[in-house]
């Protein structure tokens, strides 16, 4: 095929290289809009206090509203017993969603 | 021991330290995290500018989702404040959010000062002064300002 290539123009060009290996990185946040937990004041991204100091970091995640304030979900469980709504914009707590 | 509500507080005071509030102040006692000192500098421009009023904050364990009580130490002449020095405000009661920290408790009843409501009074007098006669209530605020300044005529 090498030796063609220079006579016809029309044939596909000659394979120039060759992907051998792909590495995809790819970063993530929270797409909301505080990343520390208002209520206890330690980042949604990490465990909050309680569960901090009881040794329960897995199991701590995060909550959104669809005020789309997040806090973490056992602070923010704590708050909704007394007063069901946003501790940050005081409308009613509808939960959007919950994840680590 | 630590609590959630010590390690919020330490935050707290972590906070007041690295981004100290204009005009207040405020640290915890020795001892005790959950019992603070606080000082608040009447505001400018107001009759309770040069005022330097003590103020006592005691925290339960169930802070930040309660609420701490806060009393005047020194004197106080305000619609919204009781002879006992007890502070009503809105959002230390039924509108607090477990979003408040010391910083924005201290400067909530720092612009209370000189923006009282008179319409629910704890000290009958001080509201009807404000409502009808502001140059003796004025009177009365002067008062409490030169108390302020030495602990002769606070309460312990």
């Amino acid at each position: 095929m090498a030796d063609d290539a220079s006579d016809n123009a029309h044939e596909k060009p000659t394979q120039l290289f060759t992907l051998k290996k792909w590495n995809a990185v790819a970063v993530w946040n929270w797409d909301v809009e505080c990343d520390t937990c208002a209520i206890c004041r330690v980042q949604v991204m990490d465990a909050c206090l309680r569960c901090q100091a009881d040794n329960k970091q897995d199991e701590c995640v995060v909550v959104w509203g669809e005020c789309n304030h997040s806090f973490h979900n056992c602070c923010m469980a704590l708050w909704v017993e007394q007063n069901n709504r946003c501790p940050l914009c005081q409308k009613a707590w509808v939960i959007q969603g919950t994840g680590k | 021991m630590s609590t959630p509500a010590r390690r919020r507080l330490m935050r707290d005071f972590k906070k007041i330290q690295d981004d100290p509030p204009t005009g207040v102040s405020g640290a915890p006692e020795d001892q005790n995290i959950m019992v603070w000192n606080a000082l608040i500098f009447g505001p400018e421009n107001t009759p309770f500018e040069d005022g330097t009023f003590k103020l006592k904050i005691e925290f339960t364990e169930e802070y930040p989702n309660k609420p701490p009580s806060v009393k005047f130490v020194s004197n106080m002449f305000h619609p919204n404040v009781y002879a006992d020095g007890g502070i009503c405000l809105d959002i230390l009661q039924n509108r607090w959010s477990p979003t408040y920290d010391v910083s924005s408790i201290l400067t909530s009843i720092q612009s209370l000062l000189d923006e009282p409501n008179p319409n629910s009074p704890a000290n009958n007098q001080a509201a009807q002064l404000y409502t009808d006669n502001r140059r003796e209530y004025e009177k009365k605020v002067c008062k409490v300002v030169e108390e302020s300044w030495t602990n002769a005529y606070t309460k312990s």
